[in-house]
């Protein structure tokens, strides 16, 4: 008798750990969906931006043919290149910046001001993203995990390897 | 991004009512957040029911435990669960900002009680402790759910990454910049003095050193006088005082902000011998904004809060001769302290609120998807919405 008691509680007790990690994952999985849309939103933000600055006097012919070229990689980049774009538009951004700020007048500073809160955005959507993607990675790499396909039919995320100094 | 207003939840771990880093820094967030129209709503153990602001929900009486070389004033227990499951039912928020989650308190309970957009933020900064790998797996669950993690300080966000394997982002404290620009220095404070400031009892504020390095530091300077102020009861502190050297101590007790000021812009020297179980340094970030010339133990928060001496001067931690040499090296060179002054009080600006909670709340806007509420986790649990729905 005892033995049935015991093993219907161990029965239930696994069962119960079981959803807990599927909930747990299921959890992991919105993160990660929230923070790239985040994430996706302010890079699509920085691309109009820094379209704008190309459009604008802040950008001499030959960098804003750079800066456009470059911003419109990163918006039309598909999944798998969207990183190496967006890393591109960093660097086509950080060498017009680098020696731009001098001469920018007031209408254009405040371009450079929204470009600049931006990047500070985008540098904590990227580390949450990170986090959120990572994390996920480790419990989905869990025995139980994977022997009971608990993560189901969603697939594995990658991290993208943006440049962790944006600018 | 989102403009409209948020109906924010702050829990806060320690008891409201007793004076303390964390709990002026969820004071000041949430007044900043009513003041740019947002309600806020904070739980908090107190003692004290009658003294409590109105944004403040009081969790019920806190317990003394030590922690961190500290008495910590925190709540747990299952009567605190069931009052933080009722205050997240009641409060339909579209955000909780949780602190300190990783200790067992009230805000733990909430991180395991709620579901939706959180965030955490982690203050204490300690060496790695082993009872965190008995406990780590347990906490992890929970850590987890928050959608983004804020550390105060680097040393903040070491802790955490040693602790609980996860990468937090770091934003400082907040201080109101503003209160302490425009002290008038008084002549009472002024000349050879060094100043203190903090709850001088409690040994990790290091008073001790200072009083081991004035014997030294009075005979290059004859006249120096020290000015310890902060609340705390003064005859154990007494006793350790060398008799010759008592006229040189004067004790202020508690003092008022504008005092504060002023007394930060009078004193030659502002000293902290912190030795340790420090994250950030919030009296240091504000002594910094006061235009007072910083001294303070090389520990990381203050190491790095100083940026490694740019913005104040660091001596050897518990060493009370390194003190005594940079102290008097300062008082002979009052070019160099009018300069590290200088640099300390642009440091000290970059800490204000206007900065630091613009901060906060892009974290906040990040955090909050599709205007998804903030639930009871177990309303969201499949069996419950299962049952739930055969009641309809």
């Amino acid at each position: 008798m005892t033995q049935w008691f015991l093993a219907t509680l161990m029965l239930l007790l696994s069962l119960w750990y079981l959803t807990f990690l599927a909930t747990r994952l299921d959890r992991l999985h919105h993160r990660v969906e929230n923070s790239w849309a985040n994430l996706d939103v302010l890079l699509q933000k920085r691309a109009a931006v820094a379209l704008e600055i190309a459009h604008s006097d802040i950008a001499d012919p030959a960098s804003s043919l750079l800066l456009t070229s470059a911003a419109y990689q990163a918006r039309d980049a598909d999944i798998e290149s969207r990183s190496a774009a967006e890393s591109g538009l960093s660097g086509a951004l950080g060498l017009l910046l680098e020696d731009s700020q001098h001469l920018a007048t007031a209408a254009d500073n405040a371009l450079l001001t929204e470009l600049s809160s931006l990047t500070d955005k985008i540098r904590v959507a990227i580390a949450m993203h990170t986090d959120a993607v990572t994390r996920t990675q480790m419990v989905r790499s869990k025995f139980i995990v994977r022997i009971f396909r608990l993560a189901g039919t969603a697939p594995l995320p990658v991290t993208y390897e943006f440049e962790s100094d944006v600018l | 991004m989102l403009s409209r207003s948020l109906k924010i939840g702050i829990v806060c771990p320690y008891s409201w009512d007793t004076p303390g880093g964390v709990q002026n820094h969820i004071r000041d967030l949430a007044e900043y957040l009513i003041a740019a129209g947002h309600h806020v709503s904070v739980l908090a153990p107190a003692i004290d029911d009658t003294k409590l602001p109105d944004y403040v929900v009081n969790a019920g009486k806190p317990i003394s435990i030590p922690y961190n070389g500290a008495v910590a004033r925190i709540l747990f227990g299952p009567v605190a669960f069931s009052r933080v499951r009722q205050w997240i039912s009641h409060g339909d928020f579209d955000l909780l900002h949780l602190h300190e989650p990783a200790i067992p308190s009230i805000s733990l309970l909430a991180c395991w009680a709620a579901e939706g957009p959180m965030v955490g933020t982690f203050h204490a900064a300690a060496k790695r402790q082993k009872i965190i790998f008995a406990i780590g797996p347990i906490l992890e669950p929970a850590i987890e759910k928050l959608s983004a993690r804020i550390a105060v300080s680097e040393a903040a966000r070491l802790t955490l990454t040693d602790h609980l394997d996860t990468d937090a982002i770091v934003i400082p404290n907040g201080i109101y910049a503003s209160r302490y620009h425009n002290g008038t220095p008084q002549e009472k404070w002024q000349g050879n003095t060094i100043g203190f400031i903090g709850r001088f009892e409690e040994p990790r504020k290091g008073l001790s050193v200072l009083l081991e390095a004035l014997p030294v530091i009075a005979r290059f300077a004859p006249d120096v006088k020290v000015f310890v102020a902060g609340p705390g009861d003064l005859t154990e502190v007494e006793k350790s005082i060398d008799p010759q050297l008592r006229h040189r101590f004067e004790f202020l007790g508690k003092i008022s902000e504008q005092d504060k000021a002023n007394f930060l812009s009078s004193v030659a020297i502002y000293v902290a011998p912190n030795t340790g179980g420090e994250s950030f340094g919030i009296i240091l970030a504000e002594a910094l904004a006061g235009g007072a010339c910083v001294v303070a133990s090389d520990i990381p928060a203050f190491d790095d809060l100083l940026g490694h001496g740019e913005f104040g001067a660091l001596f050897k931690s518990e060493d009370s001769t390194d003190l005594a040499k940079v102290v008097i090296g300062l008082l002979r060179d009052e070019k160099k302290r009018a300069d590290l002054a200088i640099a300390g009080r642009s440091r000290g600006k970059s800490f204000d609120w206007e900065i630091i909670a613009q901060q906060v709340y892009s974290v906040y806007e990040m955090s909050i998807v599709a205007s998804e509420k903030v639930k009871l986790a177990s309303d969201t649990r499949s069996w419950n919405r299962f049952l739930s729905k055969d009641d309809k």
